[in-house]
């Protein structure tokens, strides 16, 4: 119920139309619960990406939708383009404002089928939806083909692995323990450490009746994290420490070899 | 099998990465250049972001060249007081061509003319290199005896003898004014850091045909350089920017110190001409990927920001 309150309070206006909404659905069915395990992934030296499991509850006659996001941001990027009319460079610069740094969605069923496109607006769902909650500005004042930057956006973060959409892929059960959902996300190590929200949606009739949300934590920890912090903090240290491991390791490996009989 | 990189956020198959830095080590020994021309790109291909594949190559270019030039002063290869001037004239330089590099920014339309310089220079160097090479394996063939005492004796007489600070550099077997070695070294540096790059591969070309030293002695002497310049460039761009991922650095050099050797033992065997020929054909292997690279539209128009 707390983390409902909270989704409550980010959506403001929508809330109270909500709210009704909310109480119709918990009244007939059951409450819309969502829990993500682990709450906390630690990024270890041997860090390659994380399993999460979400799972919950949920009515069973409403569709789910599933979306794992960071707050918006602004994000610059180098683009291509002919330069001279001959050859391919970067030779501009386009500011992506209001991009998620992740957005994984996953779902019951197609997203264009259980949704009609005021929900998929209002919440975001799909890249045509974000695309035009999206604005790309170049920095030297050009004009911007929007769809077609915002595609090649898509295509980068999708080979990142860091955005992508995923029909069909959560999986229900109805038995004793009620209508359960649940769904093993494929965490990618491209996602940068940081604090992640996952909101799930319960969807009837084309529109969202109900939410739930939660959040989960990356983290770099033990010799990741100890490392990353010297670099930042202790810089100089942290490049003559880099240097003299280096020249240490070379005339080390230098002297082995010598002994070794390698030169004359 | 995978290591996080804590710098680069991401994730790398350690196999794949000690295998790059076995394989551009050995050039380094092989040639006496850094190998970032090949690393940097190759290390973005694997998903490093660009300013830090070019920080961290910096780093693990340290271990390799202090590989490679331990063992090349134990074979007498190294001429550490060219390798000295040079190096001096390479830091003095690469600082006037940061300066370069910024004016020229604020003016416009730099980095194309970035770009066509690095081509025109990779593609003027290696095929200098290859066709000189190439007369002179043939010429080899003929006459071996004649070819190595026609190459010992440097230039006599004109400007170059007048200048002041005349000084005899053993291991080359040169006679030369330190001035020399100086202003091209300060050439080097300028043209380095306009580039992004660590200069090695005109640094060599320079040693052979400006200051006309023995081939063996330019490879030997080149690491010495590299090693310096490298020193400097990595203790900047960590305390500066923040970019030398350590972890990554350390994968490279466990194989790049190995390849060192490996080149070194192999240059043994080789004859100078063989080396130069081979140098040749990899800068011109490399200025044709660029070349492939301004001319077929990129399969991505977006990029992250940073590296050359």
């Amino acid at each position: 119920m707390k983390t409902i309150m909270n989704r409550m309070k980010q959506w403001g206006a929508v809330a109270a139309a909500l709210l009704g909404l909310i109480a119709f659905s918990a009244s007939t069915s059951q409450a819309l619960t969502a829990e993500v395990s682990p709450r906390e992934v630690e990024i270890t030296m041997s860090y390659h990406g994380a399993k999460l499991t979400i799972s919950g509850q949920s009515a069973a006659s409403d569709d789910l939708v599933l979306k794992i996001s960071t707050e918006p941001r602004d994000t610059a990027m180098k683009r291509y383009g002919k330069a001279a009319g001959l050859v391919w460079m970067k030779n501009g610069t386009l500011e992506f404002k209001g991009v998620p740094g992740v957005y994984l969605l996953n779902t019951t069923a197609d997203l264009q089928r259980i949704l009609d496109d005021a929900s998929l607006a209002e919440y975001r769902l799909g890249y045509e939806a974000l695309g035009k909650a999206v604005s790309i500005e170049d920095l030297k004042g050009e004009p911007v083909d929007h769809d077609k930057w915002f595609d090649q956006f898509i295509r980068l973060k999708e080979k990142e692995a860091i955005y992508g959409i995923k029909e069909g892929t959560i999986t229900r059960q109805h038995g004793e323990n009620g209508n359960t959902f649940k769904i093993v996300v494929d965490w990618p190590y491209q996602a940068q450490p940081g604090t992640y929200k996952v909101e799930l949606l319960a969807v009837n009739s084309g529109k969202v009746v109900d939410t739930a949300a939660t959040s989960f934590e990356v983290k770099r920890v033990g010799t990741a994290a100890a490392l990353s912090k010297m670099a930042l903090e202790q810089s100089l240290l942290y490049g003559i420490m880099a240097v003299i491991v280096a020249v240490v390791a070379g005339f080390a490996v230098g002297a082995i070899f010598k002994k070794g009989g390698g030169a004359h | 099998m995978y290591m996080y990189l804590p710098i680069a956020l991401t994730s790398v198959n350690y196999l794949v990465v000690v295998g790059l830095g076995l394989a551009v080590g050995l050039l380094s020994g092989l040639f006496g250049v850094g190998g970032g021309f090949l690393m940097t790109p190759l290390l973005m291909m694997i998903g490093i972001p660009p300013t830090i594949a070019a920080a961290t190559d910096a780093n693990q270019i340290v271990a390799a060249s202090a590989s490679g030039c331990f063992s090349h002063w134990r074979l007498g290869n190294v001429d550490a007081k060219m390798g000295i001037l040079l190096t001096l004239g390479g830091f003095a330089g690469g600082a006037v061509g940061v300066q370069i590099i910024k004016i020229l920014r604020a003016a416009g339309g730099a980095d194309f003319l970035i770009k066509m310089t690095y081509v025109l220079m990779l593609g003027g160097v290696g095929s200098f290199m290859f066709f000189e090479s190439l007369a002179a394996l043939k010429k080899n063939k003929q006459a071996p005896a004649a070819k190595a005492a026609a190459a010992a004796p440097a230039k006599k007489g004109g400007f170059l003898s007048s200048l002041p600070l005349q000084t005899h550099f053993e291991k080359s077997g040169i006679t030369q004014s330190a001035i020399v070695p100086l202003v091209l070294g300060v050439f080097v540096g300028v043209l380095a850091a306009i580039m992004g790059v660590g200069g090695g591969f005109i640094m060599v070309p320079v040693m052979i045909y400006l200051l006309r030293m023995p081939m063996h002695v330019v490879v030997g002497t080149g690491l010495f350089q590299v090693l310096f310049t490298c020193i400097e460039v990595t203790i900047l761009q960590a305390h500066q920017n923040h970019t030398v991922d350590f972890f990554l650095a350390l994968l490279l050099l466990i194989g790049s110190v190995f390849g060192a050797q490996i080149g070194t033992a192999l240059g043994k065997k080789l004859h100078g001409d063989q080396l130069k020929i081979l140098l040749a054909m990899i800068v011109l292997a490399v200025t044709v990927k660029i070349v492939l690279e301004l001319v077929l539209e990129p399969s991505l128009l977006l990029a992250y920001a940073g590296g050359h």
